[in-house]
């Protein structure tokens, strides 16, 4: 009497299995049938005058299913662990046996990481950086895989230095003070702006200003003078000598400043 | 004595086909896992551990596979066929755990959500045991009704 039902019961569960064995050996295989390549990261700048690092990502979904949901979330930070930028991006479905290019971007706000962390400006140093990646692989299998690594970051203006200064009489009035000043661009980005340097007295009055326009080129140096004509006094020279810069930093980029350089 | 020979011979011919049945069919399942094993290859060797839980798994499978028709025609056979399933629901429900699979290779870690393959494979399991209990009650059933046929026949 119930010989029928127990035989279609097994029939039934027999051939569900043998579905879902079949089922995770293709699963299986097709993981090994797709393909990822990152290709090199692009850097460029947005209408809003916004850095942009363009990652373009080639995925060959060679497999036997679609991927769904795919996502790829970053986050970089900088070594405090301070946020400078997330971002987010979303593909629906990468069809089977196809091939897409992801340009998955992220918005960098330089001026943020200087606001953040000075030495970024002035120093080499590392961006740390959070990549996830999600998605729901073969419809039942939601997969995420997630890495953390550093990359080294160029200060785009490494080694900054003001040196001796040299005085020389510039009329009857006033005297010239020459001011060498350097820096190199280690940076994946052009410094195009000027710097504004203020000579300022113990009592942070400004004795003189110079505006130095700059434009250079990634991983080029700089070396140029300062020129200040600072009224000739008495105390004048113990002026400068107690004295310090601000300067102030406008490029394409960010601007900065400013930034209080002791006279040395 | 011609009697108790043939009833020997049927006894011993029947043990050896069980026997013959459960080597074929022992036989059957390692195939499939030597075929199965090789496919599952990328997987094993990210997590090195699943190939021996899975080893374990077939070892403890076959056994009572082999048991429940060695024990064929008797009540023994419904209760490895019924152990066996419950194994399949405890190992099942025993390695999915929160139903995540985590793997990490040097910083790269990666995270895959088995609840739904597992939610299915437990669902089945458990059809298997329904099936399981019902040949028990079956087998119950006609042994009951063997021997109120026999009674009927012996009573005078």
């Amino acid at each position: 009497m119930m010989k029928v039902p127990i035989r279609m019961l097994g029939i039934a569960t027999s051939i569900i299995w043998v579905l879902l064995i079949t089922f995770i050996v293709l699963a299986a295989y097709s993981i090994t049938d797709l393909r990822f390549n990152v290709e090199e990261p692009q850097f460029t700048i947005d209408s809003n005058g916004q850095l942009i690092l363009n990652l373009p990502l080639i995925i060959d979904n060679g497999g036997y299913y679609s991927l769904k949901e795919f996502q790829i979330t970053t986050l970089f930070s900088n070594i405090e662990g301070v946020e400078i930028s997330r971002a987010n991006t979303f593909i629906p479905i990468i069809p089977s046996g196809e091939i897409v290019t992801i340009n998955h971007n992220v918005p960098i706000n330089i001026e943020e990481i200087f606001n953040n962390d000075e030495k970024y400006l002035f120093e080499d140093n590392e961006i740390q950086v959070s990549l996830s990646v999600g998605l729901n692989f073969a419809e039942v299998l939601p997969s995420q895989i997630s890495t953390n690594f550093t990359f080294p970051w160029g200060a785009p203006l490494s080694d900054f230095e003001f040196r001796q200064a040299d005085f020389n009489r510039f009329n009857l009035t006033h005297s010239l003070v020459t001011i060498p000043m350097s820096f190199a661009n280690h940076a994946f980005f052009d410094v195009i702006g000027s710097i504004n340097v203020e000579l300022c007295n113990e009592e942070n009055s400004v004795l003189s200003e110079t505006q130095e326009l700059i434009s250079v080129n990634q991983q080029d140096s700089y070396e140029n003078s300062l020129e200040f004509i600072v009224p000739i006094s008495e105390s004048t020279l113990t002026n400068v000598e107690n004295g310090h810069f601000n300067v102030h930093f406008s490029t394409l980029l960010f601007e900065h400043g400013p930034l209080v350089i002791p006279y040395e | 004595m011609s009697e108790q020979k043939t009833f020997n011979t049927k006894m011993i011919r029947e043990i050896v086909l069980r026997v013959l049945k459960a080597s074929i069919k022992a036989a059957l399942v390692y195939v499939i896992y030597i075929f199965v094993t090789p496919m599952l290859a990328p997987v094993f060797e990210l997590v090195p551990d699943l190939m021996i839980s899975i080893e374990f798994f077939v070892i403890v499978f076959v056994v009572l596979m082999v048991l429940s028709d060695l024990t064929q025609n008797t009540i023994f056979q419904h209760f490895f066929n019924t152990a066996r399933q419950l194994y399949v629901i405890g190992y099942l429900l025993l390695s999915m755990g929160d139903g995540l699979m985590s793997l990490s290779y040097e910083s790269i870690s990666l995270t895959v959500n088995l609840t739904i393959f597992y939610s299915i494979a437990v669902l089945l399991s458990l059809l298997g045991l329904a099936r399981s209990i019902l040949q028990a009650i079956d087998y119950m059933g006609k042994k009951a009704e063997r021997e109120a046929s026999l009674q009927t026949v012996l009573k005078p």
